[in-house]
């Protein structure tokens, strides 16, 4: 069943003569137990399909259906409250609070969202695979950008959100990491039945997808170029 | 709260360079307020302790104790009762030997009227001929004795100091009691037909039944002692000038803090939480910052009044000081608003970028 749906978008920035096209007719769906690639040359608008999958923004024209409902036609609130609840974003910068241990971060969420998350064994098995369980008192700034990204994705996955999209996660990692995060991925989607969405440009992430996708001059394609039918 | 106080725990240098910044805001306005009230106090203290509702002057006075002259066909005419007093006002240098010579408020007095009889003497006792007097405990702490020999102006004259009272200042200066007759050598009125200066009245509709008195409320009459007004507004702007200083600090630090900040706000935007949370985040920071402030610069105030030295014009109006801090906070609240609406409408988007 479809968790994401997106039909007929389009996104344009700027206007005038500065007007650009950055998505054009993008129909995309996400099935739950998935782990779907978007790959693409740096600015071919894979942030920006991202963003609007996930309700962080909204698109020029086109709809965006996630869990059955129209997020295009939410309010700000509700918006707020998807991203809260369903959807857990690894964003391809400064994704963590710099005052805050790890463990903080982590607490944070709690805070703000006090059920649904994982619990205290799931959390330890979580950072244990990430290899980041000895970081959890430590600041951002004491962290390396792969220990960082990795922290991200702790904190979005420690909420437990049924939809995941990941902007570049694994952009500072090395093979062996990537294998891991990888991995855990595409486990996520397999054994807690979660729709994941990665964009990246990393082709060592291929091997772990169900399905790769093409961002190429606003136009969405399957792996082998076919434009993607509804 | 939680972040609030993490972030202010993290940044500690940063913070606490704010709260400085407040701490000697709300010193310095706590100190001026208390000098503002000493001073104020010290102008009308005697005035206060005659317990005054309203005071017969000259018509041509201008409302000024000094230069307002009363006849005794005007005192006959006014037919005062037990609740007048016929006051004479000078002031006076007093001068003894060997201390140094102290400006004061020469105040003569009838013994049979009410200010008089109902002065509160601290020690010593009340004055009985025209050659005692009773002076303000100023004069106490200044090395003054019972039974001193004190000397007024130029003249030769001897007059002995036989009692103290508390609270007797008048236009700043510590006053004199003493006798009608006293104040008339004084002003050089030689037995002439001069009684006073003024009549002071505990009720409020007295009348001195002369075309050439008139009567001032007592709160108007003090408003016009000389300097009275002017020293009250200066303070008042001083005070008021701090007020919006420190609310122009708190609102341009936060500012820049959370410019500064803005990507972590986007992130945290981004992850759904709600802008109204991150919103109170900072208005309880800027909370934070200031109750410290206002804390600190309080306990550095009451360090200050312990230390002071005697007889320095300085009194702290709990009430008044409490109103300030209240004053404070809000300007802290005020402050918040600009960086709070800039985090409310922060475009996660825009600022994460991608
Ligand atoms: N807010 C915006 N205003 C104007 N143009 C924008 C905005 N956001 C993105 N763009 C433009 O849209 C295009 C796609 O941007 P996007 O961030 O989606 O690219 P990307 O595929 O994520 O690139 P990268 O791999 O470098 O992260 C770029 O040309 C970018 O300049
Ligand atoms: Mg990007």
């Amino acid at each position: 069943m479809a968790v994401i749906e997106l039909k007929n978008i389009n996104k344009y920035f700027g206007s005038g003569t500065s007007k650009v096209h950055v998505l054009s007719d993008v129909n995309f769906t996400a099935e739950r137990g998935q782990l779907i690639l978007v790959v693409g040359p740096s600015g071919s608008g894979k942030s920006t399909f991202l963003t609007i999958a996930g309700g962080l923004q909204t698109p020029s024209s086109g709809n965006v259906i996630i869990e059955d409902q129209a997020v295009d036609q939410f309010s700000k609130k509700q918006r707020d409250e998807l991203r809260l609840n369903h959807v857990g974003f690894v964003l391809q910068a400064y994704s963590l609070v710099p005052y805050l241990k790890v463990r903080e971060q982590l607490e944070l969420v709690t805070k703000v969202k006090p059920k649904g998350n994982l619990d205290d064994r799931e959390l330890k098995e979580l950072l244990n695979q990430l290899g980041i369980d000895d970081l959890v008192n430590k600041y951002p700034s004491q962290l390396s950008g792969g220990q960082t990204q990795r922290v991200a994705i702790a904190r979005a996955l420690y909420a437990n959100p049924e939809i995941v999209l990941a902007d570049e996660p694994t952009a500072a990692l090395d093979s062996a990491r990537v294998i891991v995060v990888g991995k855990l991925l595409k486990e996520l989607a397999k054994t807690r039945n979660k729709a994941v969405v990665v964009v990246t440009h990393d082709a060592r992430l291929t091997e772990f997808a169900d399905m790769t996708y093409e961002i190429m001059d606003g136009k969405l394609y399957l792996k082998d170029l076919a434009p993607v039918d509804k | 709260m939680y972040l609030a106080l993490k972030e202010i725990r993290h940044e500690k240098l940063r913070y606490s360079l704010i709260v400085a910044m407040i701490v000697m805001i709300t010193y310095l306005i706590f100190i001026l307020s208390g000098l503002a009230t000493g001073l104020a106090n010290e102008n009308t203290q005697a005035i206060d302790s005659w317990h005054a509702k309203s005071i017969v002057l000259d018509r041509d006075a201008n409302v000024n104790l000094s230069q307002s002259t009363i006849t005794n066909e005007q005192v006959n005419g006014a037919q005062l009762t037990k609740s007048q007093a016929l006051i004479g006002q000078s002031p006076v240098v007093v001068k003894q030997n060997n201390r140094k010579k102290e400006s004061a408020q020469f105040v003569g007095l009838k013994g049979a009227q009410y200010i008089a009889k109902d002065l509160v003497i601290s020690s010593g006792r009340k004055a009985q001929n025209n050659h005692e007097l009773v002076a303000d405990q100023q004069f106490k702490m200044d090395g003054y004795r019972l039974g001193n020999q004190v000397k007024f102006n130029s003249s030769s004259t001897q007059y002995t100091i036989v009692g103290f009272t508390k609270n007797a200042k008048l236009n700043v200066a510590p006053v004199v009691y003493g006798s009608l007759k006293t104040w008339q050598t004084l002003r050089n009125l030689p037995s002439g037909n001069l009684a006073g200066s003024a009549i002071v009245s505990k009720t409020a509709k007295f009348s001195g039944r002369d075309k050439g008195l008139k009567t001032y409320s007592n709160s108007y009459f003090i408003s016009k002692l000389p300097g009275y007004s002017a020293q009250n507004t200066t303070f008042g702007f001083m005070i008021g000038f701090l007020m919006v200083i420190s609310l122009v600090i708190i609102a341009v630090f936060l500012y820049i803090l959370t410019i500064q900040a803005l990507p972590m706000y986007a992130i945290l935007r981004a992850q759904g939480i709600p802008a109204a949370r991150l919103v109170r985040t900072i208005l309880s920071q800027s909370l934070i910052l200031m109750a410290c402030g206002i804390v600190i610069g309080a306990i550095l105030t009451a360090i200050t009044a312990k230390l002071i030295p005697f007889g320095a014009p300085i009194f702290f109006n709990v009430p008044m000081l409490s109103a300030m801090a209240v004053g404070l906070l809000l300007m802290g609240i005020i402050g918040a608003a600009i960086p709070a609406r800039k985090i409310a409408t922060v475009d996660p988007v825009q600022v994460i970028g991608g």
